[in-house]
Parts: C-alpha cells; sequence; structure tokens
C-alpha cells in the first residue's frame, strides 16, 4: 500500500482494470487473504489497518484518490498484509493480477515507482517499530514517582482527615502516666499467685479470655472498661476482695497494648495495681491455665461486598486459558473487581480508625508504636490505589501496591490460622468475618489478579506511556 | 501531564463525595431517645442509655455519678455503639424499636447471647 502520488494519472491505467463503487463500511481487501487484484482509488476515501488475532487494531493510513493499495501483497506473493475499508462510499480502479503484471511489464517507470513506495513503506515501517518499542518500553517501566504519587498522596490524605475527623486517633499510640504501676518480674507472680496475694486480671476482649486465660483470673476488657468497669468491681465486691488487695494485669499483645492501658485506668480508679514484666506471652508457659474449646466466630452478613469478594478466585480458572489469561479485556475486568473490592476495603475502615486498630493490634504482628499509624494510611492507601486502578492511572503501579498489601494480608492471616488467634479478619465491615483459608485463597486470588494486571494491562489507562484507548493509532 | 492532574483531581473529589455520603450514613432517627435497662446492672440500679439523633450517645448507672459518652449509629437493622477505645457493642432493636438488645461481649451474634445480654426498654422517645 501506498499513498497518493500524482505520477499514477499519468500511467495509462485507464487502458485496464475495471471500475468499482464501493459503499461506506464495505471491506475492500481483508488481511490475510490470498491476493488477487491490485487497486487505484479514484474516487471517495479508505483505511488501511492491521488488527492482531486477540482483536488489538492499529489504524496505518488513510488513503484518498489517485492513491492504490494491494501491490505488496501481488509483489512479494504473501497474503494480504492489512485490511482496508471504505470510510465513504468510494469508486476504485480494479486490476487482476494478470492485468497488473502486464502494466508492470510495460510500464519502467510505474514499476520503478511501486519499489519506491515499497521502500519507503519499509522505512516508514521500521520509524513506527521503534516509536512503539520506545513506547512499549516506557509502559514497562514503572518509576519511584509512581509510588511517590500514591503512597504519597495516601500518607497525606491520611494526615490530613485525621486531623479533622471525629473520630480522630493520635498517630502514635502513648499509653499515658504509668507512674505508681510496678511491673512485676515472672518470678515474682508466680509467688504472689502462688500465696493467692494478688487478684490476676486479664485485659484482653473476652474471645481471647475465653480461649485461653491463668486459671482463676478475672477478665476486664480494656477496649469496653468504662461499660463494664461496675461489673467488674460488683464481681471484686462479690468476692470481698479489699480495695487494697493488688491487681495484676496480664495479657498484653505484641503491641502491649491492652495491659498497660488497663494498669493505667485501674490506677486512676485509686487500685492498686501491678503489670506483669517482660515477655508478654510468658504467661501461658508459667502459670496454670484454663482453657476452653474456640468458639466458632458468627460471620454477620457483608452483603454486596462479601459476594465481590468472592470474584477474585475465578481467576485460578481463567488462568488456565492461555488466551484468556493474557487478554488486555480480563486485565480491565480485574482492574475494575480489584479496584471496587479495595475502595470498599478501605471505606468501612476510613471513617473509624479507632475500630480498625484494635483490628490491627489482635493480628499480633505490629509494635506499638506503628499500630496507629498504619491504621491510619493503609485504608488511605486501598482506596488511592483502588481508585487509580478504575480510572486507569498508573494502573501497573497501582497494581503492585495492591499486590504488595495482598502479600502482607495473606501473611497476617495465615499467622493467625497457625496461632489459633480468636479474631475476626477486620478486612471488610466494622463487624468483619472469621479468618478462614477461604480469606486466604480469596486474598491469593487478589495477588493473582494485580499480577495480570502488571503484566498485560493496556486498555484505556494513563501511564509513563501516554494515554492508551483500545484503538491504537500510530 | 495536565491530563493527569486533571485525573487525580477527580479522583479526590470522588472520594470526597463518597466519605461524605458515607458519613451521613443511615438515619438512626427512628432508635434515637432515652432507655432504661430492664434490669439492674452490676448491683447498681438500673442503667439510662440517651441516644441523641446526632449520633451522641450516653450510658449512665443510677448510682454512678457520671455519665459514659461515646458515638452510635444505625445500620443493616442494629445499633452500633462505639466506644472511645475502638471497641463495639452492637444492639438489636426489637419490637418496632421499644426494645433494645445490647449484645455485651463486644462481638457480633445471630442473637444476644444471655449471659451477656442487657435489654432496654424506651421511656422517652425522640428529639434532642
Amino acid at each position: 500500500m501506498t499513498q497518493s502520488d500524482s505520477q499514477v494519472e499519468k500511467l495509462k491505467l485507464e487502458q485496464v482494470g475495471r471500475e468499482v463503487c464501493i459503499p461506506a463500511g464495505v471491506q475492500v481487501v481483508r488481511q490475510g487473504e490470498i491476493a488477487q487484484k491490485f487497486y487505484v482509488v479514484l474516487s471517495g476515501k479508505l483505511k488501511v489497518y492491521r488488527e492482531t488475532p486477540d482483536g488489538i487494531r492499529t489504524d496505518l493510513t488513510i488513503l484518498g484518490p489517485g492513491a492504490y493499495f494491494g501491490e505488496v501483497a501481488l509483489v512479494t506473493g504473501t497474503p494480504r498484509t492489512a485490511s482496508v475499508e471504505a470510510v465513504e462510499e468510494s469508486t476504485l480502479l480494479e486490476i487482476t493480477e494478470e492485468e497488473f503484471d502486464q502494466v508492470l511489464d510495460q510500464n519502467p517507470k510505474l514499476a520503478r515507482q511501486i519499489i519506491s513506495s515499497l521502500a519507503k513503506w519499509l522505512v516508514e515501517g521500521d520509524k513506527r517499530l521503534e516509536k512503539e518499542t520506545v513506547h512499549q518500553v516506557k509502559l514497562r517501566q514503572i518509576s519511584l514517582f509512581d509510588y511517590v504519587l500514591i503512597l504519597g498522596l495516601s500518607l497525606v490524605l491520611a494526615l490530613v482527615f485525621n486531623l479533622y475527623n471525629d473520630n480522630q486517633i493520635p498517630l502514635i499510640f502513648h499509653v499515658g502516666n504509668l507512674s505508681g504501676v510496678q511491673e512485676v518480674p515472672l518470678k515474682q507472680a508466680e509467688e504472689l499467685y502462688k500465696n493467692k496475694q494478688a487478684i490476676f486480671v486479664d485485659a484482653r476482649k473476652s474471645n481471647f479470655y475465653e480461649q485461653e486465660h491463668i486459671k482463676g483470673a478475672l477478665n476486664l476488657p480494656v477496649v469496653f472498661f468504662d461499660l463494664q468497669f461496675p461489673m467488674f468491681q460488683f464481681m471484686l465486691e462479690q468476692e470481698k476482695v479489699p480495695k487494697d488487695e493488688p491487681l495484676l494485669v496480664y495479657g498484653g499483645t505484641y503491641s502491649r497494648r491492652f495491659d498497660l492501658e488497663l494498669a493505667r485506668l485501674l490506677k486512676e480508679k485509686d487500685y492498686n495495681v501491678m503489670v506483669l514484666q517482660g515477655d508478654y506471652s510468658a504467661w501461658k508457659r508459667a502459670f496454670p491455665l484454663e482453657r476452653h474449646k474456640a468458639q466458632e466466630l458468627s460471620a454477620m452478613p457483608l452483603d454486596f461486598g462479601g459476594y465481590l469478594e468472592w470474584l477474585p478466585v475465578g481467576i485460578f480458572v481463567l488462568i488456565l486459558i492461555p488466551p484468556v489469561w493474557r487478554s488486555p479485556y480480563l486485565s480491565g475486568a480485574c482492574r475494575l473487581i480489584l479496584g471496587i473490592i479495595f475502595v470498599l476495603f478501605a471505606l468501612s475502615k476510613i471513617m473509624r480508625p479507632a475500630v480498625f486498630a484494635l483490628n490491627v493490634v489482635d493480628y499480633d504482628m505490629m509494635p506499638s508504636w506503628g499500630v496507629n499509624l498504619w491504621s491510619l494510611f493503609l485504608p488511605w492507601a486501598e482506596m488511592m490505589a483502588g481508585l487509580f486502578l478504575i480510572l486507569g492511572i498508573r494502573t501497573r503501579a497501582a497494581a503492585t501496591v495492591i499486590g504488595g498489601m495482598n502479600i502482607i494480608f495473606i501473611v497476617g492471616l495465615v499467622h493467625v490460622i497457625m496461632q489459633g488467634l480468636p479474631i475476626t479478619c477486620g478486612c471488610v465491615g466494622e463487624a468483619g468475618e472469621p479468618v478462614t483459608w477461604w480469606k486466604v485463597l480469596k486474598n491469593t486470588g487478589m495477588l493473582v489478579m494485580s499480577l495480570q494486571i502488571l503484566l498485560y494491562d493496556r486498555l484505556f489507562t494513563l501511564d509513563r506511556g501516554g494515554f492508551i484507548w483500545r484503538e491504537r493509532k500510530i | 501531564m495536565k491530563k493527569g492532574l486533571m485525573l487525580a483531581a477527580a479522583t479526590l473529589g470522588m472520594v470526597f463525595c463518597w466519605l461524605m455520603v458515607m458519613g451521613c450514613g443511615e438515619s438512626g432517627q427512628p432508635f434515637a431517645g432515652t432507655y432504661r435497662s430492664v434490669e439492674p446492672y452490676a448491683g447498681k440500679g438500673h442503667i439510662e442509655l440517651e441516644l441523641k439523633e446526632n449520633g451522641e450517645a450516653t450510658w449512665k448507672l443510677a448510682q454512678e455519678g457520671q455519665a459514659i459518652r461515646f458515638k452510635w449509629r444505625a445500620e443493616g437493622g442494629q445499633l452500633w455503639f462505639y466506644t472511645k477505645e475502638g471497641g463495639i457493642i452492637l444492639a438489636t432493636p426489637s419490637d418496632g424499636g421499644k426494645k433494645l438488645n445490647v449484645d455485651m461481649t463486644g462481638q457480633w451474634h445471630p442473637s444476644c447471647p444471655r449471659s451477656n445480654c442487657i435489654t432496654f426498654e424506651r421511656v422517652k422517645a425522640g428529639s434532642f
């Protein structure tokens, strides 16, 4: 195919061929078919394009009066290299292969011109290839800026939102004044227990206490201190415990969130308070324990979010079909599903960071100084990465951020299952759902989805290579 | 770059619109009012629970002077009480909102566990 050239008109082509009228939208030649004819455009407008087997279309050029096409396949003897379709009603001079050979034999000028056009076309093809290669390389690049944009924006928004949020939490949790609270080493605590010289108080949530606690210990969950303290007082009165009897608080987590906080609150109520020192889980090995069979946690129905979470599991079926697995349409679907899931995840946590902070503490993996920061930052990172995926901004970087978060979630969930912690996931909704291997599978599905986006996404994206729509024009 | 900035601005706009909508949530108005526990609690008399339309709530034991403040909202046919430490207590209205069954375990159960359930009756409906 080539562009119009005035010299074509000078050649005596009218002596051969026949005029054909092509209505708008009709395909004159089809990519891949065996070539038998050569065409000269007498009037109208036609477009030349190529299409890949998975449907990606590349527009090559527009032909007008004087232009000709179909010569490449005739000269090289190969199938048609592109398709040509009439944009508007067009008139063409249709020349058969025999007539074309005859014309070439009789018109060395035309033959030279066709060779020249083919050479030009090859050079232009090289330039197009280079341009596309550069474009593809840029698409594959994920710069530090992309991460600064997503994560930095999340951090700034988290901090600003927390500043104006009614349910604001401090950036770093601080227990407050602990003066007057004696820290007791394990050996001394064992002596106190043996001699019944202190009342042991478990500061954890009731489901942790029910699962396992020091025999005879009372439970006062610090998260419901204000509401449940009267009942705790009542229990002490029932047991006829004098007010100056020492209370030894234990049951902190890795973040030491509960035991220290409860000790401080009890001290404010004028109790003689001690707290177990050192390794927060050492009491499990040192004291006689009361254990109850772990009760299965009830799951609050999650409605839309709960159903949506099952979609990523379907990816395991789709990756078995290679053409589907590599499809950019699948990337589009993955982006939409992951984006909506992560935005929903985020919205259920953003408004009340204190609730999510307790979920983070429950996982027993985060030091005290990091709990609140993580609880503020993570929902906003989920929100930003999810929105970037939906809107098509820096999708590959957003997919890696979401993939990274899924790896963290999977590690956390497996930790909870292996440790048998009686907690809810805290992933969607404030009531949460039980942590099971199904939950791990759902998160693995999301991880695979983010990998698919990273490798094959190229529809409706604004990336380093510029904006890409379905039909790529070169 | 301009297109990128416009998209980023649109993203932020969407986020804040959504948050504003979320912030409004389900109306708690039908459940606002003053409730009183059916049974005395912890040997200190009845609990008076006041749910205000603005999402504020107070919990006061008859023999204790100080009222405990927290926040509440209604969603999915249940009332969610939020303690300042981040704990959630769920309450299920019954009898058309005249009664509240408050699950003191801090977890969700299909029905309020008998040993940890406090039942309240509405003594005053209303707007505050």
